[in-house]
């Protein structure tokens, strides 16, 4: 679900914050990023009032806006005063509020999930880096196994298991969490490797430190950097995941606005009504691509040596 | 002999978690609230035809009995019912279908010249595209090109693969008439039609994973630029593009093969949305399919194959890694 | 899918037929042209399904569609614009000679019938074709002559040698079929795809349904599973010997596995193949929407009458819903109006009150909770509140994950919202959908279906889903509705014989059943088919409401 990036460049945590805000504020691209994602940030808080200003909720028929086939009446799939993005076919529902609400629907997901495997990596990859051997033996075989395993039928099936009072977004978020760790658990391991080779570490290892102190006190916070980079650039790709979800049915149940379903029933309307495609087609793909360019941008910023590096 | 040693416990590992993978599948489709066999007994049912057809799909078992059977069954083969109408189906053997009265290897088998079309092509595709934009964008960097190129490769790795494929059918297929809209033609029934149905999904595979191709080719060789040896072989005189060709690109290879391997092992473990998007009959297809009717044996088969190919591509890798890169021997991976 | 089809069984509707009863109002769709058959060119039929069995022991396929066109049985059905539905001979000089009260009945073969390869058709391969059916490998059919057949209870089908005695052939001509119970509908369970013949010598149960003994205008050319069927003409099909099938094209493909939007799509645009092709699928809301608004497209469009029923299933044995004041109230919760839009509008159907659906005999219309089309949410609360459940409920619906299905739950959930019901929706691949709420655990409330009898009687629309012996085990009574009055008059009905008396019958259980409300009749669904411009006598009778694809033609 996540696609694996071999070769992380090793990130120095030297820069100070200062420097490292100063560098990102010169990258216009990421500056960019960070409006837009600071903007669907706001509007997916403050959801409910803003469509309280727009007067529609997301879950309101307007059957006067559709005529008698169920298609929107008017320019634009139905833009007018009343209905600033149009209306949704078939229920007549306001589509700014469903754009609106489903980057609630997006970003938890994205980033919730990014946590979850950012978690599990972290842990993961720094026990196998630290204490080799066996466990990075398990750790491969395990990374296999997730790799194997089609993560869509997985959710299909699981899907179909809980029970109804358990929240499908949550589960969600577990499974693209789950599936996403093997990848930061990588190049955790592989600095992890890197680490535990420096003076310091070797030192406090001689005069007695314990593993867990060693682990969480000397080696993670060096790893902080790092982490944080690849959280940023890995939650397009969680937020991706949960779209393509959406569009094939499995996501969140509706009515809860998403993206992903919005553009997989929009794609049937296309030749009626574009604009039922363009606003949640537009919106996910601006949310996509300003984490990319923001992740991007932090990644020169925390390291200068790497500026320009894709992904 | 510990090259061999290497290989042999790689072996044994791959097997153990196929029958991980086998065995997680198998007790997922078991616990649905579903059964297979109620909805082959026909209308209207009765408990007697429930169960006999429960019998003889040898659905009768508990479900680890099931999979023992199931695992058997790939080493030694096995026969369903009996009599006349018995159905052998050899080693190895991967379930039968009972809904398309098929075994599943032959379903498999059927279906890879789809799927692997589909991915073969679009990888070589964009491979060429994305090392080429990604040496042409570093070799030019800051110019209005780098630019370009940049900003079309953080387009094409920010768009779902599923909107851009949709939109190219609706402009090449059916507003240009171009492209056909779908489907598939084998390769040995018309090698044009069968390039004309696949340009499309080939294209739009290709400029998704090209994206991510110029940014990392692009960011290695940009690194490779300013290492000491390749300052050495400028300054040793050789021309420009040697210094590229024979020096720097060996370098930014490594990480892009590495890569490469994976998204292919990927896509050719069966592509369930560019199948659904583009109506191809791939193993994508026919896991989504089998999904949908509930067919066991199909699911776990097509699971199995595609983990299969995938864990085979990881493992390659990590093999051709130690190949092409001396220093990465002593660590694994 | 979730529209399923039920067989009712019947002893009516055979002698209604013959009288040839019209109280219905047929308002078939027949979006063309009916021009004289005319002979050649290759037709293409795109379907979502991706695999079709001509096996006719596994076989579901209605009389009029695919099955029909290779393999012939005893009887089969006239259907024709502007006409309800006949049974008609097919194989056999009629449609069957009923005696001993209607527990025995024979059949004798028409003259010069053969197979593909030349050999006679003999009533030996019609009973070993039956037979087959009995085993346990061949399952998933239509299997009503099962339970009707005397002493087939513990039969398994001819692989382990054994026949079934009360399948009768005293010559190659003649077939007596001996019933344990009188029933007048024989003839139409004569037209179910497991009478047709299989010759025993060409059976191999694994490989049969990919290329059976054709019997029909057309033969399995090839079959490439999830791709593509191709049909040829069957050389020693003799058109003398057959009323119902024109055979207009020379060949007929079908298009597997096409996604039903694009094939509307394709169809809409009518350029190239498309021209010569017809959808076996619903047109999708949105294509319904595009095809209207052009009066082009508009003209290949095919509509049926108000047929199938689609009704919210209350599981009548879970928690509140055991209440039947509870169900009474949510009967005025519905909001018709959204649902029908959510559907694709007024070519989508009528709003529905009662069970037995316009175009079948004896259906008299009634309303027993009478409100707007958008429902009385005000009322139903107040009904609710005197029940004790004011706001307290909250619902489960199972439903199909397909777009149409959703966007009427959805439109259905807006309107329960209204009258302070929650209802949650519980999206599942359509198949885990039907196995689990035809199954024997019930984990819903709430199901949304649809239900198209598969011919035209009330018993149809009426025993399968409220007779207490179809709970559970893989039947449809969806709201495990069981009331000992009502399954007392299903029998009786079943057991009248007098067409009039027992339409009456019906029109009284129809309206016991409604007072329980154990479902709400949401609308009678009308289906709208498309086809390319070069395809004719393209239509939709008045039952059932689907294409003929027995008389479809090409223009030359």
């Amino acid at each position: 679900m996540a696609s694996v990036i071999a070769t992380e460049p090793a990130l120095e945590p030297s820069s100070g914050a200062r420097q490292v805000a100063r560098r990102l504020s010169a990258d216009r691209g990421a500056v960019f990023g960070l409006v837009v994602v600071l903007v669907f940030v706001l509007a997916a808080v403050f959801a409910p009032l803003i469509t309280a200003i727009s007067g529609y909720g997301p879950y309101e028929y307007d059957l006067a806006a559709l005529d008698d086939t169920g298609a929107p009446r008017g320019f634009g799939g139905g833009i007018s005063r009343e209905h600033w993005f149009g209306v949704e076919p078939l229920t007549g529902r306001d589509l700014f509020a469903v754009v609106i609400y489903g980057a609630r629907t997006s970003l938890l997901v994205g980033v919730a999930a990014t946590v979850v495997s950012v978690v599990l990596g972290v842990l993961i990859g720094i026990v196998a880096g630290y204490f080799g051997g066996w466990a990075d033996r398990v750790l491969s075989r395990a990374t296999d196994v997730v790799f194997g395993f089609p993560g869509l039928i997985f959710m299909i099936a699981v899907g179909a298991i809980i029970p109804p009072w358990f929240p499908k977004s949550l589960l969600i978020i577990v499974v693209i969490g789950f599936f996403g760790w093997p990848a930061i658990a990588r190049v955790v391991r592989g600095q992890t490797l890197v680490l535990k080779q420096r003076n310091y570490v070797v030192a406090s290892l001689a005069a007695g430190a314990s593993a867990t102190h060693l682990l969480f006190r000397q080696i993670l916070p060096n790893l902080a950097a790092t982490i944080i980079v690849f959280a940023t650039i890995s939650i397009p790709g969680k937020i991706g995941a949960e779209a393509a979800l959406s569009f094939l049915g499995v996501g969140v149940p509706p009515p809860t606005p998403a993206w992903g379903r919005s553009i997989g029933e929009a794609i049937n309307w296309v030749q009626t009504d574009p604009m039922f495609l363009f606003f949640p087609g537009a919106a996910l793909f601006l949310v996509t691509l300003a984490f990319n360019l923001a992740g991007d941008g932090l990644r020169d910023a925390l390291d200068p040596r790497s500026e320009g590096a894709g992904r | 002999m510990r090259v061999a040693r290497f290989l042999g416990g790689r072996l044994i590992g791959m097997i153990i978690v196929l029958l991980i993978i086998t065995f997680i599948t198998y007790a997922i489709f078991y616990v649905l609230p579903s059964n297979p066999a109620q909805l082959s007994c026909g209308r209207p049912c009765t408990p007697d035809r429930l169960a006999q057809a429960k019998t003889f799909m040898g659905y009768d078992h508990p479900w680890w009995q099931q999979f023992l059977q199931y695992t058997r069954g790939i080493f030694f083969g096995r026969t369903f019912g009996a009599g006349p109408a018995a159905i052998d189906c050899s080693a190895p053997c991967f379930g039968y279908s009972f809904r398309l009265s098929t075994p599943v290897t032959q379903l498999i088998l059927d279906r890879i010249p789809v799927t692997f079309s589909i991915a073969i092509g679009a990888a070589i595709l964009w491979l060429v595209l994305g090392v080429s934009t990604g040496v042409i964008s570093a070799l030019r960097r800051g110019t209005a090109i780098d630019r370009l190129l940049m900003s079309i490769s953080m387009a094409g790795v920010s768009a779902p693969a599923y909107l851009v494929g949709l939109l190219g059918i609706l402009l090449f297929g059916f507003t240009l008439n171009m492209v056909p809209i779908g489907g598939y033609v084998p390769l040995t029934e018309s090698p044009v039609d069968w390039l004309w149905h696949l340009i499309l999904p080939w294209c739009v595979l290709a400029f998704i994973n090209a994206a991510i191709y110029t940014r990392l080719t692009r960011g290695q060789m940009l690194e490779v630029m300013t290492e000491d040896y390749i300052r050495t072989a400028r300054a040793k005189g050789l021309s420009e593009t040697r210094t590229i060709g024979r020096h720097a690109l060996r370098n930014v290879l490594i990480p892009v093969a590495t890569v490469f391997g994976l998204d292919l092992g990927g896509l050719l473990g069966g592509a369930v949305i560019t199948e659904k998007v583009f109506s191809m009959q791939g193993l994508g297809a026919l896991l989504l399919d089998a999904v949908g009717n509930l067919d066991l044996p199909v699911i776990v088969g097509v699971t199995l194959f595609s983990a299969f190919v995938i864990i085979l591509a990881n493992f390659v890798v990590d093999v051709s890694y130690g190949v092409l890169d001396p220093r990465a021997r002593t660590g694994t991976r | 899918m979730n529209r399923l089809r039920g067989m009712g069984v019947v002893l009516a509707a055979a002698a209604l037929m013959l009288t040839g009863c019209n109280a219905n109002p047929a308002n078939p769709g027949s979006s063309s042209q009916s021009a004289p058959p005319t002979k050649g060119g290759t037709l293409t039929i795109l379907t979502s399904q991706t695999e079709i069995s001509f096996d006719p022991a596994k076989s579901q396929s209605l009389a009029i569609t695919s099955l029909g066109l290779v393999n012939r049985r005893l009887t089969t059905w006239e259907v024709a614009p502007n006409q309800p539905a006949q049974v008609v001979p097919d194989l056999a000089t009629d449609t069957g000679t009923e005696s001993d009260g209607g527990k025995t009945w024979t059949y004798t073969l028409k003259d010069n019938l053969k197979y593909a390869d030349g050999t006679p058709i003999t009533t030996t391969d019609i009973k070993y074709g039956l037979e087959r059916s009995f085993a346990p490998e061949l399952s998933g059919g239509l299997g009503y002559h099962k339970s009707l057949l005397a002493g087939a209870d513990s039969y398994k089908g001819p692989y382990s040698g054994d026949q079934l005695a009360s399948i009768q052939t005293p010559d190659q001509k003649t077939i007596v079929f001996k019933l344990n119970t009188p029933y007048g509908d024989w003839p139409w369970i004569a037209s179910m795809p497991a009478f047709s013949p299989v010759p025993k010598a060409k059976d191999n149960p694994n490989t049969y349904g990919q290329k059976p003994e054709a019997s029909g205008p057309y033969q399995v050319q090839s079959y490439t599973q999830g791709v593509s069927l191709n049909l040829s003409r069957n050389p020693s099909w003799d058109p003398a010997t057959d009323s119902v099938r024109t055979a207009g094209p020379d060949q007929i493909n079908f298009k597997l596995s096409q996604d039903t939007t694009v094939a509307a799509q394709s169809l809409i645009a009518d350029s190239g193949e498309a021209k010569n092709s017809f959808g076996a699928q619903f047109v999708p809301a949105a294509q319904l929407a595009q095809a209207q608004s052009n009066p082009n497209v508009k003209d290949r469009l095919a509509t049926s009458g108000p047929g199938a029923l689609s009704y919210l299933a209350f599981n009548t044995q879970r928690g509140a819903l055991k209440d039947v004041k509870v169900r009474r109230a949510l009967e005025y919760a519905a909001d018709r109006q959204a649902y029908l839009v959510a559907a694709g509008g007024t070519i989508a159907g009528e709003p529905a009150t009662t069970l037995i659906t316009p175009g079948i005999p004896g259906r008299e219309p009634y309303d027993l909770y009478p409100a707007e089309p958008s429902g009385d949410p005000a009322k139903a609360k107040e009904m609710l509140a005197a029940a004790g459940h004011a706001n307290d409920l909250n619902l489960t619906l199972v439903v199909a994950n397909d777009s149409s299905t959703l966007a009427q739950a959805q439109a259905l959930q807006q309107g329960f919202a209204k009258a302070g019901v929650k209802i949650t929706l519980k999206p599942l691949d359509a198949n885990t959908v039907t196995a689990s709420v035809t199954g024997n655990d019930t984990n819903y409330d709430l199901y949304l279906g649809s239900w198209q009898p598969d011919f035209p009687s009330p018993n149809a629309n009426i025993q399968p889903l409220f007779d207490s012996r179809q709970i559970g085990g893989g039947n449809y009574n969806i709201s495990r509705y069981s009331n000992p009055e009502v399954d007392a008059l299903i029998k009786k009905a079943t057991g009248t014989v007098d067409p009039a008396e027992s339409a009456k019958l019906w029109a009284t259980a129809d309206k016991m059943i409604m007072q329980d409300a154990p479902v709400i009749p949401l609308t009678y669904t009308k289906n709208s088919f498309l086809r390319g411009s070069n395809v004719r006598n393209f239509f939709i009778g008045a039952f059932p409401a689907y294409p003929n694809y027995l008389k479809v033609t090409l223009a030359q």
